[in-house]
C-alpha cells in the first residue's frame, strides 16, 4: 500500500550502526550523546541481544546476564557507571551482587563462599587454605597491578606501541621513569603480556587448593588456564573482586531500554525488525547498506555489532569485496562458546530450598583443561554457573516463588549434529542432569517444586541473534589474541574502510562490560574518521 | 605494594613481547583463506522455528455443523518442502489475506508431531463464530488447492517432561479441544509414559468435535488415555455426565487429584467458571497450565476499567517510520484491531498479549489492559512499551509502531 511506503528510511546517514547489542547500544548512545544522529537497525523487535529478559506465566527471566562488572558505587564508579551515568545521562537501577561466589567442586569436595572486596578475598582464601595466604596476597596485589596498567594504557590517548613502550622501559629513560614509578604494574604487564595464566600463576606457589579457589571466573571467558592471556584474566578478577558486581533491577532488558529510550531522546534513529542483509562495499569501501525492510541506505561509515564472522561470510555484498585477509583473520581466531541455560521458575521461596546465595560454581573439578574438553561432548558438562535472582533482587519473583537460571557452555560444533527430532528431547535430558547436578551439590531438592522451565540452546542463542553457531563468547583471549594485541591490530585488520565492530568479538574480548565499553570506544574512533 | 616478580621460564626476557604481534601475523598468515559457508546451528534453527510456513490446503472436512478441519500440507512451489517439528499443543498463527494486507489468528495444531513429521500435514479445525471477521473468511475462502502462509509453531501450552507430571487432566471447552486431539494423539503414537484424563464439557451432544476419534484414540490405549465428554444443555437421549466442568465433575472423572498437571483449553468463559472451580480443588498454581487468554472482547466486563471509556471513540496518532497517521480507535476493540482497520499491519502472532510480537511504544495516553493478558516485561511497563493486542484506549493516544517482521 502506498501508506507503508513512508515507512522508509532517510536515504542517507552519516553513520550506522548494525545490531543493538550491548556493543551497538552503546555505540549508538555514544555518537549520539556527541551529537551525531546515529541510525541503529536491529532485527529483532526489541534491544539487548544476549542482554534481554522473556515472560512465562508469573515468571520474567533474564536471559543471559550473571553480573555486570566494571559498574562500581556511586562513589567508586567503574567504567559501566561512568560512562553510562555521568557521560549519557542513562539512569539504571544497579543491584549490587551480594557475594562473590560460592564454588562447590563437586569431585574434590570443595564448597567455599568467596566475598567481594580484595583484602576479603585474601582472607578467605587463608581462612579456606591454611598457609596459602601470603602467596595469594602477594598474587592478587600483582593482579592489582596489571589491572592499573591497563587502566593507565586504555587512557593513553593515542595508541600505544607496547613494544616501544617496552624497549623503551627497559633501559629507563626518564621520559619514562614517572609512568614506570606511579604505576609499577606497567613493567610487570608488558612482561606477563605474552604470557597463559597458568605461566604466570605458578611463580607464585600458590597451593593447589588456594588456586581452585581463585580460579572459578575463568568461566566467563570459557578458555583453560593453560591458554588464557594472562592479563585479561588479572583484570577481570581484580575488576569483580575490587569493584564488586552489580544487575539491573529489572533485568538486563532494564539496561538495554534505558539505552534505547536515551538514543531516541537524543534525536538517534533506531528501527527493529529490520534486517541488515547487505553491507555494500565498493573498492574496499563501505558504501551502503540493505535491509530486510527494503531500506537502501547510503552511508560511508558502519559500525557493526554482529561479528566479524558473520560480517565477512554473509553480509559483506559483493562477497568478492571480502580480501583474503579477512577471511585468513576470522579462521586464525578460535570462537568461543555457545550458550546453554536453564531457566527455572520455583514455587518456594529460596529460603526453604537451601538456596542462599546468589551465584553458584558448581564443577567437578578446577582443572580447567578437563572442563573445557567436557564442553566439546554433547551432554552435560562438567561445568554449571547458576544464579538464585532473588538473592539480589528479593522480589524479582512473587512471594514464594524462586527464579534460578544454570548456565554452561559448549565448543562451537559441538550442536551442530543435532537434528530437529532429537532436539526438544536433547535439551531437556541435559536441563534435567544439570538440575540433578545443582540438587546433589546443595543437597536440595527443586524438581516437584518446577512451575516454569524454559531452556535456551546454542540454536535460540542464534535464533534471535544470528549468532554464528549460537556463540555468545566472542573469540578465545589467548595471548595473541587478547585485549592489546586486538588493539594494536586494529589498524592492520581493518580489512573494510568504514566498518568497525563492537560487541564481544570485537578488540574488548567478551563480556557485558567489555561489550558495553567496545561499542563506546568503536563510536569515539567513529566520529573521529567523520572529523 | 606492587612488587615486581621476577617472571620463570622464557620470560626474563622482552623477547616473548616483542614476538607477541608477529606471532598474531603468522598466525593469521597460516589460517585458511577461506569463507565459511555453512553454519549448522542456524540450519537447526531453521528446521525447528521457520519464520514463515508456506502451506497448501489439501482437504476439507466438516466436523459439525459450525466447526470444519482443514488439512494443511507444504507448499514446496512457495519454499516449504516439509513441515517443521513441534511440541503437542502448539499452535501456528495463520496470516490471512485483508486487500493488500494482512491480520492474523492463532490456531492450535489439532494433529499430531508424528502427522507433520512423517506424514506431512497439519490439521487446525475452526468454529465458525456469529459475525466472526476471521473465521467467516476461512469459510469461505479456505478451499483445497488455496494457499495459506503461518508462523512457526509457537506457543508455551505443552506438556513438559521436567516441569509437567506424568499424570495429566485436561480440561477442555468447546474448540479447545484441538490440543488435546495433538496430545492425545501425542501420547497413544509415540507410546508416551503418560496418562491423560481429558474432560472435554460442550453445550450439546452435537457440537462434540472429534467424537469418534477420540474414542478410538482411548480405544487403543485405554491405560493411558481416558475421555469423558461433558454436556451442559445434555438433551433426552444423552447418557454421560452433564453439567459445566465444576470441581465436582473433575473429582468425579479425573481421580486422585494429587500431583497431577492440569491442562486447560476453551472460551473466555470457561477460563472463568474454571478459576472458580479449580481454586475448590486447592491445587498448587504450577500445576495448573492454561492456554493463552484470548483476544478480550469485552474490556469494560474487567475490573478496574474506567467507566468514562465505555462505548466511547477515540484517535491514535499511529507513527511509523517519519509518518503519522489518524487512526480511529473503539475503547472495546484492541490497539493491534484499530491498526489493522487503519490497515497498518503491524507485526503479531498470539493476540493474547503473551508473545510481545506486536510490541509498541506508548509515547501517549492511556490503555487499558486486562492483568489475565499483561505479558510485559517489568522494564518495558516503565518505559511505555504495549503488547498493542492486549491493550484497549481509554483516550486518544500516539503510539510507535515498529516495521512490519
Amino acid at each position: 500500500m502506498n501508506e507503508k511506503s513512508t515507512e522508509r528510511l532517510k536515504p542517507e546517514y552519516d553513520v550506522v550502526v548494525i545490531g543493538a547489542g550491548n556493543g551497538g547500544l552503546a555505540a549508538a548512545l555514544e555518537l549520539a550523546v556527541k551529537g551525531a544522529k546515529p541510525l541503529l537497525l536491529e532485527q529483532h523487535n526489541l534491544p539487548g541481544g544476549f542482554a534481554t529478559s522473556f515472560v512465562r506465566g508469573r515468571f520474567e527471566f533474564e536471559a543471559s546476564l550473571h553480573e555486570l562488572c566494571s559498574v562500581g558505587s556511586v562513589t567508586n564508579k567503574g567504567g559501566v557507571r561512568a560512562f553510562l551515568e555521568d557521560e549519557a545521562k542513562v539512569e539504571i537501577d544497579w543491584v549490587p551482587v551480594p557475594e562473590a561466589y560460592r564454588l562447590i567442586l563437586t569431585d574434590e569436595k570443595m564448597d567455599v563462599t568467596m566475598p567481594f572486596g580484595v583484602d576479603a578475598f585474601i582472607d578467605a582464601v587463608g581462612k579456606a587454605v591454611p598457609g596459602s595466604r601470603d602467596s595469594v596476597e602477594t598474587y592478587m596485589r600483582f593482579c592489582e597491578g596489571i589491572s592499573d596498567a591497563l587502566g593507565v594504557i586504555g587512557k593513553l590517548q593515542d595508541k600505544p606501541d607496547l613494544t616501544k613502550i617496552a624497549a623503551t622501559i627497559q633501559n629507563l629513560p626518564a621520559a619514562l621513569k614517572h609512568i614506570a614509578s606511579t604505576t609499577p604494574g606497567i613493567v610487570n604487564f608488558l612482561k606477563t603480556l605474552p604470557c597463559t595464566v597458568e605461566e604466570v600463576t605458578r611463580t607464585f606457589n600458590i597451593p593447589d587448593d588456594a588456586l581452585k579457589i581463585i580460579y572459578p571466573y575463568w568461566c566467563y571467558l570459557g578458555v583453560p588456564m593453560s591458554r588464557m592471556a594472562f592479563s585479561l584474566w588479572a583484570a577481570l578478577i581484580i575488576e569483580y573482586i575490587r569493584l564488586g558486581a552489580y544487575i539491573p533491577r529489572m533485568r538486563s532488558h532494564e539496561l538495554t531500554s534505558a539505552m534505547e529510550m536515551r538514543i531516541r531522546e537524543l534525536g538517534g534513529r533506531i528501527e527493529f525488525n529490520t534486517r541488515v542483509e547487505k553491507i555494500l562495499v565498493e573498492k574496499g569501501r563501505v558504501t551502503g547498506l540493505e535491509t530486510s525492510a527494503g531500506d537502501k541506505i547510503k552511508t560511508s561509515c558502519v559500525i557493526c555489532n554482529a561479528s566479524p564472522t558473520l560480517t565477512y561470510n554473509r553480509l559483506i555484498h559483493p562477497a568478492e569485496e571480502v580480501p583474503e585477509a579477512a577471511h585468513r583473520n576470522v579462521n586464525a581466531h578460535i570462537h568461543g562458546g555457545a550458550g546453554f541455560v536453564v531457566y527455572l521458575g520455583l514455587d518456594a521461596p529460596p529460603a526453604e530450598l537451601g538456596i542462599n546465595e546468589y551465584g553458584y560454581f558448581i564443577s567437578k573439578t578446577m582443572d580447567t583443561d578437563a572442563v573445557y574438553n567436557s564442553l566439546g561432548r554433547l551432554g552435560m558438562t562438567d561445568m554449571q554457573a547458576t544464579i538464585c535472582l532473588n538473592n539480589a533482587v528479593p522480589d524479582c519473583s512473587p512471594p514464594g516463588t524462586t527464579i534460578l537460571s544454570m548456565t554452561t557452555l559448549y565448543k562451537p560444533d559441538v550442536w551442530a549434529g543435532v537434528t530437529a527430532k532429537d532436539y526438544f528431547a536433547l535439551k531437556n535430558k541435559i536441563a534435567g542432569e544439570m538440575i540433578d547436578e545443582f540438587e546433589k551439590a546443595l543437597g536440595t531438592k527443586i524438581r516437584g517444586r518446577i512451575e516454569e522451565f524454559e531452556v535456551a540452546t546454542p540454536a535460540t542463542f542464534s535464533r534471535y541473534t544470528g549468532t554464528y553457531k549460537g556463540i555468545i563468547y566472542g573469540y578465545e583471549p589467548e595471548p595473541w589474541d587478547s585485549i592489546i594485541t586486538r588493539h594494536l591490530a586494529l589498524k592492520d585488520e581493518n580489512y573494510i574502510r568504514g566498518l568497525m565492530f563492537a560487541g564481544g568479538f570485537g578488540a574488548m574480548c567478551m563480556g557485558y562490560s567489555s561489550a558495553l565499553l567496545s561499542g563506546r570506544a568503536a563510536a569515539l574512533a567513529a566520529l573521529k574518521k567523520l572529523g | 605494594m606492587n612488587k615486581t616478580i621476577k617472571i620463570k621460564g622464557d620470560l626474563t626476557d622482552w623477547s616473548a613481547l616483542f614476538d607477541l604481534m608477529p606471532n598474531r601475523k603468522k598466525r593469521m598468515r597460516n589460517a585458511q583463506p577461506v569463507a565459511l559457508t555453512s553454519d549448522p546451528v542456524r540450519e537447526l534453527v531453521r528446521n525447528i522455528h521457520p519464520e514463515v510456513i508456506n502451506l497448501v490446503i489439501d482437504s476439507v472436512r466438516d466436523e459439525t455443523a459450525s466447526a470444519k478441519t482443514f488439512r494443511l500440507t507444504p507448499d514446496i512451489d512457495e519454499g516449504t518442502s516439509a513441515l517443521p517439528i513441534f511440541r503437542a499443543g502448539q499452535y501456528l498463527s495463520f496470516k490471512l489475506p485483508v486487500g493488500e494486507e494482512t491480520v492474523t489468528r492463532p490456531y492450535s495444531i489439532a494433529s499430531s508431531p508424528l502427522d507433520a513429521f512423517e506424514r506431512g500435514f497439519f490439521e487446525i479445525t475452526v468454529r465458525k463464530k456469529e459475525g466472526g471477521f476471521a473465521t467467516g473468511r476461512i469459510w469461505n475462502n479456505w478451499k483445497a488447492g488455496v494457499k495459506v502462509a503461518a508462523s512457526g509453531p509457537c506457543g508455551f501450552f505443552y506438556h513438559d517432561s521436567i516441569r509437567d507430571s506424568s499424570e495429566i487432566v485436561g480440561l477442555g471447552g468447546g474448540c479447545g479441544v484441538t490440543p488435546f486431539r495433538s496430545m492425545i494423539s501425542d501420547i497413544v503414537e509415540n507410546r508416551l509414559d503418560l496418562r491423560l484424563t481429558f474432560l472435554y464439557g460442550v453445550r450439546k451432544p452435537d457440537d462434540i468435535i472429534y467424537h469418534d476419534e477420540l474414542r478410538k484414540l482411548e480405544a487403543k490405549a485405554p491405560e493411558k488415555i481416558k475421555v469423558v465428554f461433558v454436556c451442559s444443555e445434555p438433551g433426552e437421549s444423552w447418557t454421560g455426565p452433564s453439567g459445566f466442568l465444576s470441581a465436582d465433575v473433575i473429582r468425579e472423572h479425573a481421580g486422585g487429584m494429587e500431583g497431577k498437571t492440569f491442562f486447560v483449553c476453551g472460551p473466555q468463559e470457561m477460563y472463568r467458571f474454571l478459576d472458580a472451580e479449580l481454586e475448590k480443588l486447592n491445587l498448587p498454581r504450577r500445576l495448573i497450565r492454561r492456554e493463552a487468554f484470548g483476544e478480550v472482547t469485552d474490556p469494560a466486563a474487567f475490573p478496574g476499567y474506567p467507566a468514562a471509556a465505555v462505548g466511547k471513540s477515540f484517535t491514535i496518532s499511529a507513527e511509523i517510520g517519519d509518518e503519522l497517521f489518524e487512526v480511529p480507535a473503539n475503547s472495546a476493540e484492541s490497539v493491534l484491531v484499530a491498526f489493522e482497520r487503519a490497515k497498518l499491519s503491524p507485526p503479531s502472532q498470539c493476540r493474547s498479549g503473551e508473545c510481545g510480537f506486536c510490541r509498541a511504544l506508548l509515547l501517549e495516553g492511556d490503555v487499558f489492559i486486562t492483568p489475565e493478558n499483561d505479558g510485559r516485561r517489568l522494564a518495558d511497563k516503565k518505559f511505555g512499551y504495549i503488547h498493542p493486542c492486549a491493550s484497549y484506549p481509554v483516550s486518544d493516544m500516539k503510539v510507535r509502531i515498529l516495521r512490519g517482521a
